[in-house]
Order: structure tokens, then C-alpha cells, then sequence
């Protein structure tokens, strides 16, 4: 063993044969880890319930739709109003902060989608490859399109459930060529079942989705959009994105106040943003307390640390004529505060993560136990042990062996 | 073994400075159970932490087994105290919370390389002392002449040139005392260089030569043999 390890060695033996005084110095630290890490489990539980809810709901996703308010629910909607257009979308990806998804959306009703000899009439949607992460769907079987579909204007297309049923009855939708008004599509996949809309109306199943730039340039052969829809990052900057999007299209679309807008955005509840808010708020008050735990819990270690010193004057003077010299009694100290913030953490991370995972299956909180709470808890204490231990290590490393072990004052 | 040369150190408190050593020189050659002796204030425990480089002189040279310690650094020193010089002190200063062969292997802790046989080294150190019997017990568990046995022990292990005693006898009866001194002797005869620091006269006697220390100075160097009263003067000083 090194030097450095004989004297690892040794802190640890000397540490097992005080366990009271260790326990002492370990306690405060301990509940501050315990908190700490409660905080962490919980807070990531609740994180992912609201983020659960988020995707259910769509809780992050922003539409702008062609046409003022008051065709919004009009079923003409789909009758093309000319006031979307994709450079709007881009417009959006560019200035609108808090959002990483943009897609410009087209859809199209009555379009007749043959195979053999089935057919069925549903409506097509032409959007971008990032409309799927944005609308939180996903495909069942192959794949959605992609960014080289979308240069190759290709004719491919993502079937909903319903229509593959029915094209499909014997399943293997994806690989064959349908007929969609009349011009040749290879299926690329097929969503997974989605059902209908909360009102019952939009059944989310009897669609065909094909690339962007295939329904502008030739299903539809049109430049203009019936949406434009983003993903918000931080669900909380909903109502500041949209609110940055409705300016950004007023100004784009020449729009003078008090004129209606040709355009509308339709934003999520703030059921989202709310309770995130929430929960970040409780975060950070309990972890500003397991702070307070932490470094009082450090100081209690500094302070017990110093009074050993002293107490151990006698020891370390012993220890510096037996040949250690003033960076070995340093690491001494130092690796004692370091261990017994170390096992002060390994409790409380442990009291912690339990108490968490209890209040989480009484069902009181939301709880999710990843690495993230252990590895904060390590960290914290090595960092709370190696700070607040700097300075004991030091005063001991600059005890005087000729006054320690002068005569009776041992 | 030991050369010192014109050594002075002085200390100060506060605003007044105090000589403790002024111009002290002597040698010890290799073998030698020297004493020194003094009254309380003469400077003795100071030139026994210089000799133990634990404290460091103003003036003067100190040379330690052919090497010049004079103005050697913290670590130097550290590393030198490790390997050739054993302390004995008049507390004994063992460790409480562990066993006498834990309070031998102590020096080992800082020792540059490991010996790896550690506890085994333990035991052939106390069974030198004659304590083999004791080897897992607790100072607390042992009399006082046990306890300076143990860190006899202790000061042996690193089979260091030259062993520095502080009054070692000061807190024993008589016959743990004697007791000490015989083990101290027996070193001696296997060729150790020993330096004992006592105010006690029967204690000195044992020695092969008395070092006297008065007000910082060298006043006396006797060899044991001859009479101790008419000190004589500077024979034997460099």
C-alpha cells in the first residue's frame, strides 16, 4: 500500500473505533442529505406526472390556423384560406422563443385513397417530419416520413389506423402502393390508434399524412397552410409563446390594431404551466432548506473537527515525531471529515430516497427513484467534507509537535 | 552518529526573547548511551527536540548519521525522524483507542515504503521488550512500566540509528524504571546509539557519559566511570 492509502487505512480504523462521536458528527449532514435527496425523488416524480400530462394533453403544443377566431369551428375550415404560408412557419422557428419544433401543416378533406379494389374517403395532411414529436404521436408500424421525403417532394404516405383497416384487412399496409387521387403512394407506416378528439368530431384515425412539400406541390398544389404548429420547451412558456407568435404574424401579416387578425392561435389550458409552477416552487423552498441542512450539518462536522484538533494536540505531536509530516496529518484530518461526510450521506440518501418512495406508494407524492439523488447526495458531501474540512486539516497541520508533547500538558 | 556545532536557539515571547541554547557543541559516536542533564530551564528538552528534529536551530550545524540537518525543511525532517531516530517519552504517549501492536506499527503509517509485514515486525518489537503476551491490549489495560515497554517498542520498529529518550523513567516506580533502563542497555550492547534527558542522578549513572546543561550551555562532560563531582570542563568537546 502507498503511503497515502496506509493512511486511508488508518483514519478508517481509528473512525471504527469512535462510532459515537462519528455518529454525532454525522447526524446533521445526514438531514440535510435525507431532504436533499427526498426532494430530488419526489420532485422527479412529480416532474414526470405533470410532463405525463402534458404529452396527454398536448399541454406544450401551440396551433396557428388560417382565418380569423370566428371560422375556427366553421366547417369550412378546411376551405383554404389564403393567409398561412410556410415562410410564416419559418418565421416562427427563427424569432418565437422556448419552442424547438416547428411544422407548417396543410390537410385537405374528401381526398379518395384506393387500393385494389377498396377504397376509402378520408382526409390528408401534408407536415413537416417534426409534426409527429409535436402532435405526441407515434407510428405503430414502419416509419413516419423523413427530412429526404420531404426534399424529394416523395409520394409516400402514413396511414391512420382506420384507413389501413380498411384497405388492409389482412394487415401489411406498409410497403404498398395506394392510389391517393389517383397518383401512386407507398405507405411508409401506420400510426398507432389515437381514436377521436375530446369533442368527439376529429377522428384521429381516418387520416392520411404525406410530406409538406408532396401535398403543396402536388396532392394539393397550393402554397398555403391550414396550421402551423410548435412544441413549446418549457410548458410554463406557453402563454409567453404563443402571445411572441401572434405578434410575430400581426407584423407579417400587415395587421393595423384594432383590425381583426386573418389567423388565429389556439393555445393549451395553463393546467400544464400551473402545476409546474407549483411543483418547481415547492423544489425550490425545500431545497433551499436541505441547503441550510447541508452546510449546517458542515459547520457541525467543522466545528467537531476543531475541538478534536485540540483535544488531539497530544496525538498529532505523537504522530509528527513518528516521521508524518504536516500534509500527512492535513490528509488525516481531511480524509475524516471527507469519510464521515461520505457515511453521514450514505444514511441520509438512503432515509431519504425510502421516505420518498413510502410518501410516493401512500400515494401523498409522486416519486421516481433514478441515479440523480445519489450521485447530488455524493457530491454534496464530498464537497461539504473536503470544504468544511479544509480548515481543521489545516490548524492540525500546524500544531506544534515541541508544544503538543511538552510534559503534563499532554 | 551525532555532531552538533555552536548551537544556538532562542525563543520568543511576546516581545522578549529568551536564549535557550547559546553555542552548544558535543559528538556522540555511534554505540554511545549518553545523558544529559540539567536543571529545569537549562535548555535540555530543546536540544532534545533539536537532536529529534522536531524543532529547528538559529545557528550552529547539527549532522545526523553523515547527514547535515541544519537547515533542512518540514519534509526532510519528517522523512529523516521516520528512519533513523526512535522517540521515548516521559508520558508515554500512546495511543488510547489502540492495541499495543497498533501503537508499534504507528511509525510504519509514514514510513516511505511499506514493510508489509507489518504486525509481524509488531510482535518481534515488543517481544524484544518482553511484552509478546500483551500484544492486543489497550493501554489502558497495561501498568505504567507495560505502557513505556510498548512504546520502547514503538521506537523500534523502524530499526532507527538512534533513540531519543525524554525523562523516560520520570513516571515510573523504581523497579519499572529499572526495568527500563536495563532494556535500554541492552540496546546499547546491540550497537544503538541512545540519548536519554534526566534530571535524576541514580538514572544517569547508568549511562556511559553525562552531558551537563546549564543555561544553554555544555558545563560538564563525564565519562560514568569517573567521579561526578568536578566537572571536566571541555574534554571531550569539539
Amino acid at each position: 500500500m502507498s503511503r497515502s492509502q496506509r493512511i486511508a487505512r488508518d483514519v478508517l480504523v481509528s473512525l471504527s473505533a469512535q462510532r459515537q462521536r462519528v455518529f454525532l458528527m454525522m447526524l446533521g449532514l445526514a438531514v440535510g442529505v435525507a431532504v436533499l435527496s427526498a426532494v430530488i425523488v419526489i420532485g422527479q416524480g412529480t416532474r414526470e406526472r405533470i410532463m405525463g400530462l402534458v404529452e396527454q394533453h398536448g399541454l406544450d403544443m401551440v396551433m396557428v390556423r388560417a382565418g380569423g377566431e370566428v371560422q375556427v369551428f366553421a366547417p369550412q375550415a378546411d376551405r383554404g384560406l389564403a393567409s398561412l404560408v410556410e415562410a410564416d412557419a419559418r418565421a416562427i422557428e427563427a424569432e418565437v422563443p422556448y419552442i424547438d419544433l416547428v411544422s407548417a401543416v396543410q390537410n385537405l378533406r374528401g381526398l379518395n385513397v384506393v387500393y385494389e379494389d377498396r377504397s376509402v374517403v378520408t382526409r390528408a395532411f401534408g407536415v413537416e417530419p417534426s409534426w409527429l414529436a409535436i402532435r405526441h404521436r407515434d407510428v405503430a408500424e414502419g416509419e413516419f416520413l423523413s427530412e429526404s421525403d420531404m426534399a424529394a417532394m416523395a409520394r409516400v404516405a402514413v396511414l391512420g389506423v382506420k384507413v389501413a383497416r380498411a384497405l388492409f384487412p389482412e394487415g401489411g399496409a406498409v410497403g404498398r402502393t395506394v392510389r391517393i387521387n389517383n397518383d401512386p403512394y407507398t405507405v411508409k407506416g401506420v400510426f398507432i390508434e389515437l381514436g377521436t378528439d375530446a369533442a368527439g368530431i376529429d377522428d384521429w384515425d381516418d387520416r392520411v399524412v404525406v410530406p409538406l412539400t408532396t401535398s403543396a406541390r402536388r396532392l394539393f398544389n397550393r402554397p398555403y397552410l391550414e396550421q402551423i404548429v410548435f412544441r413549446v420547451t418549457d410548458v410554463r412558456r406557453v402563454p409567453e409563446a404563443a402571445e411572441r407568435a401572434r405578434d410575430l404574424l400581426a407584423v407579417r401579416h400587415g395587421i393595423a390594431p384594432g383590425q381583426p387578425d386573418d389567423f388565429f392561435v389556439r393555445e393549451p389550458d395553463d393546467v400544464g404551466g400551473a402545476a409546474m409552477e407549483t411543483a418547481s416552487t415547492l423544489s425550490a423552498l425545500l431545497l433551499a432548506v436541505s441547503i441550510v441542512a447541508l452546510v449546517v450539518g458542515g459547520l457541525v462536522i467543522m466545528n467537531l473537527m476543531l475541538a478534536s484538533v485540540s483535544q488531539r494536540a497530544r496525538e498529532i505531536g505523537l504522530r509528527r515525531a513518528m516521521g508524518a509530516r504536516g500534509s500527512d496529518i492535513a490528509r488525516q484530518f481531511l480524509l475524516e471529515s471527507l469519510f464521515v461526510s461520505i457515511g453521514g450521506g450514505a444514511v441520509g440518501v438512503a432515509v431519504g430516497v425510502a421516505v420518498a418512495v413510502a410518501l410516493g406508494a401512500a400515494g401523498v407524492a409522486s416519486s421516481r427513484v433514478t441515479w440523480v439523488p445519489f450521485a447530488v447526495a455524493l457530491l454534496a458531501c464530498v464537497v461539504v467534507g473536503l470544504v468544511f474540512g479544509i480548515h481543521p486539516a489545516r490548524k492540525a497541520a500546524r500544531v506544534d509537535p515541541v508544544v503538543s508533547l511538552r510534559g503534563r500538558a499532554a | 552518529m551525532i555532531e552538533v556545532q555552536d548551537l544556538t536557539r532562542s525563543y520568543k515571547r511576546g516581545t522578549i526573547e529568551t536564549q535557550v541554547l547559546n553555542g552548544v557543541s558535543f559528538r556522540v559516536p555511534r554505540g554511545a548511551f549518553v545523558v544529559i542533564m540539567g536543571r529545569s530551564g537549562s535548555g535540555k528538552s530543546t536540544l532534545l527536540n533539536i537532536l529529534g528534529l522536531l524543532d529547528k536551530l538559529d545557528g550552529g550545524r547539527y549532522v545526523l548519521d553523515g547527514t547535515d540537518f541544519s537547515r533542512a525543511g518540514d519534509d526532510e525532517r519528517s522523512a529523516a525522524r521516520n528512519r533513523k531516530i526512535g522517540f521515548v517519552f516521559q508520558q508515554f504517549h500512546l495511543l488510547e483507542r489502540a492495541s499495543a501492536v497498533r501503537n508499534v506499527t504507528l511509525p510504519l503509517l509514514y514510513a516511505e515504503d511499506d514493510p508489509g509485514d507489518a504486525d509481524e515486525r509488531a510482535e518481534r518489537a515488543l517481544e524484544a521488550v518482553g511484552l509478546s503476551h500483551r500484544a492486543r491490549h489497550f493501554p489502558g489495560e497495561l501498568s505504567g512500566g507495560e505502557q513505556q515497554r510498548v512504546a520502547i517498542a514503538r521506537a523500534l520498529i523502524n530499526d532507527p540509528a538512534l533513540i531519543l529518550a525524554d525523562e523516560a523513567t520520570g513516571n515510573l516506580d523504581a523497579q519499572s524504571g529499572g526495568e527500563i533502563l536495563d532494556i535500554f542497555r541492552r540496546l546499547v550492547e546491540a550497537g544503538r546509539t541512545l540519548v536519554l534527558v534526566t534530571h535524576d542522578r541514580a538514572v544517569a549513572e547508568r549511562a556511559d557519559r553525562i552531558l551537563l546543561l546549564d543555561d544553554g550551555r555544555i558545563v560538564g562532560d563525564e565519562a560514568v566511570a569517573r567521579a561526578t563531582q568536578g566537572a571536566s570542563g571541555a574534554a571531550g568537546l569539539v
